[in-house]
């Protein structure tokens, strides 16, 4: 809670009347005399804990980027899986008995049940793509091509009297 | 106390209380929940397995739009709406607002089933899918990719092997493409050590973890990301607009996705340590993957502070292409904050507009 409070008040211009020099301050004034106290050091520590943090920042940088660091968490990673294969495959055994006893689809199932929609999907989306070729092609064919005025003036006069 | 300070410093400390209550409710809030992000207005205009294409609602009257459609293609192991983060830091807002017909291809999240989808799938199957989704809506036969990081990638071995599809501009952004320096950055060493076996990572959880992906990310600045970035909440829990800035920001970077196993064993074998991209080797569905090939108008956008995708990783490319207009633009930030800080608005997105513009006719 004091963290909050400390963060609470960084940056902040204290009050019109709190920053009044002619205010009479009370020492006696718990509050006021942590604002002045936290409000005097702020910025040494501010500033402290950015130029940490920059220089760890920097430290951490060229550690993640050092060969060893490569090496360590790939082994680290290796033996990981390595060690927890056994195990996967002792739940996947077990998981495939429980859920066939139990008589429910396994992973497997809805995988391949998935597997087929996307199939289907594909197909779907080929037809698709031909309808569009098909209708695209019926619309070419069917817009009257260019041709003089007078034509289409003729044309006009025969939609208008077959309406 | 005195007669005169004791109402003063009572009200003062009333206020101060105040303060710390409300900052603690700040705290809590950005802390416990999600952000209301990706608000643009868009719609559902094509879908296939777990992918999703948007089409943002355009607000510029079509005689004044650019003819040319902008498509949008973010990295498969985190949520695209990185580029439409916020209403006024959105890249997406941004150009539809600029006049832009934009789509945004969101790949979803792969389920166990999609562990065997590799770069040939999205590639070859999904981007040529949504690309014909794209012009049919559009109706127009040409378009604009831009790809960011692993999104790059795609958009290039795309631009590669299907150069006469209507590509006319490729927009790359932090593309990691170029592998040849193997000390340059964390994550070139971290798979490259011989100790790293992405097999059995696979082996053992089909996809790659989200939590995974998102360690290694983190893990390259360690200080900033774990303490850093939460000091900088505490430090301005009073201030709104960083406020809401990192909730939201902090909303995308834990929104994870795991990233399809074949495709990470691709990405770690055939470019991280073989560098078979750029060395023009690499095979996708028994075509090879030549970057001469590639002749659409080109912007390269590298990121000079990018610890995730050196700047080394990015350049080479422009040697490699046929695009006799190529433009590579080099930008101050890092691989995320270069499009969606505070800079972003100022800088990244009028160069890549200015640039869009004109190549949009």
């Amino acid at each position: 809670m004091c963290i909050v409070f400390y963060v609470c008040l960084e940056g902040k211009e204290p009050p019109s009347t709190m920053s009044n020099e002619s205010e009479p301050t009370n020492p006696l004034d718990p509050f006021e005399t942590m604002t002045t106290l936290w409000e005097a050091n702020l910025k040494n520590w501010k500033s402290m804990r950015d130029t940490s943090l920059d220089s760890w920042s920097k430290t951490m940088i060229d550690t993640v980027n050092s060969d060893e660091y490569s090496r360590t968490t790939g082994q680290w990673l290796d033996t990981y899986l390595t060690l927890s294969q056994p195990f996967r495959r002792i739940i996947d055994l077990m998981m495939t008995q429980v859920l066939t006893g139990l008589n429910i689809p396994m992973r497997s199932d809805v995988t391949s049940l998935a597997e087929r929609l996307t199939n289907i999907e594909t197909r779907l989306d080929d037809q698709d793509a031909k309808l569009d070729d098909i209708l695209s092609a019926i619309k070419a064919f069917s817009i009257p091509k260019p041709t003089t005025s007078k034509t289409t003036t003729n044309n006009s006069a025969k939609v208008k009297g077959a309406r | 106390m005195s007669a005169s300070s004791s109402p003063i410093n009572s009200s003062a400390l009333q206020d101060e209380l105040k303060r710390i209550e409300e900052n603690t409710r700040t705290l809590l809030r950005v802390s416990t929940s999600r952000a209301n992000v990706g608000q643009t207005p868009k719609q559902v205009i094509w879908t296939f397995n777990k992918a999703k294409l948007y089409r943002y609602i355009p607000v510029v009257p079509a005689e004044q739009r650019h003819k040319v459609p902008l498509f949008l293609v973010f990295a498969l192991m985190n949520k695209p709406y990185i580029l439409d983060l916020r209403p006024g830091n959105s890249f997406i807002e941004y150009m539809v607002k600029q006049g832009y017909d934009v789509y945004l291809l969101d790949w979803g999240a792969p389920g166990i089933e999609d562990k065997d989808l590799k770069f040939d799938d999205y590639v070859l199957n999904y981007l040529p899918r949504a690309i014909r989704k794209i012009k049919a809506v559009s109706g127009c036969d040409e378009f604009t990719m831009l790809g960011w990081c692993i999104g790059a990638i795609l958009a290039t071995i795309y631009a590669a092997l299907r150069p006469d599809d209507g590509l006319k501009n490729l927009i790359l952004l932090t593309a990691p493409l170029d592998f040849t320096d193997k000390k340059a950055g964390g994550f070139v060493r971290w798979v490259n050590d011989e100790a790293f076996d992405p097999d059995k990572i696979v082996s053992a959880f089909g996809n790659v973890p989200g939590e995974m992906i998102d360690y290694g990310a983190k893990a390259l600045k360690p200080v900033e990301n774990y303490i850093g970035s939460y000091l900088t909440l505490w430090d301005n829990l009073d201030n709104p607009r960083i406020v809401e800035s990192w909730h939201a920001m902090n909303t995308w970077v834990t929104d994870l996705i795991p990233m399809a196993g074949a495709t990470y064993l691709q990405l770690i074998k055939e470019l991280y340590r073989e560098n078979r991209l750029i060395q023009g080797t690499m095979v996708i569905r028994g075509e090879r993957v030549d970057l001469s090939r590639i002749h659409a108008n080109l912007l390269n956008v590298i990121a000079l502070a990018d610890h995730i995708s050196p700047t080394c990783q990015s350049e080479s490319i422009m040697t490699k292409v046929s695009s006799e207009d190529q433009y590579l633009l080099k930008v101050k930030g890092g691989h995320i904050g270069m499009m969606a800080g505070s800079g972003a608005l100022k800088f990244t997105w009028p160069h890549i507009d200015s640039w869009l513009a004109d190549r949009s006719e």
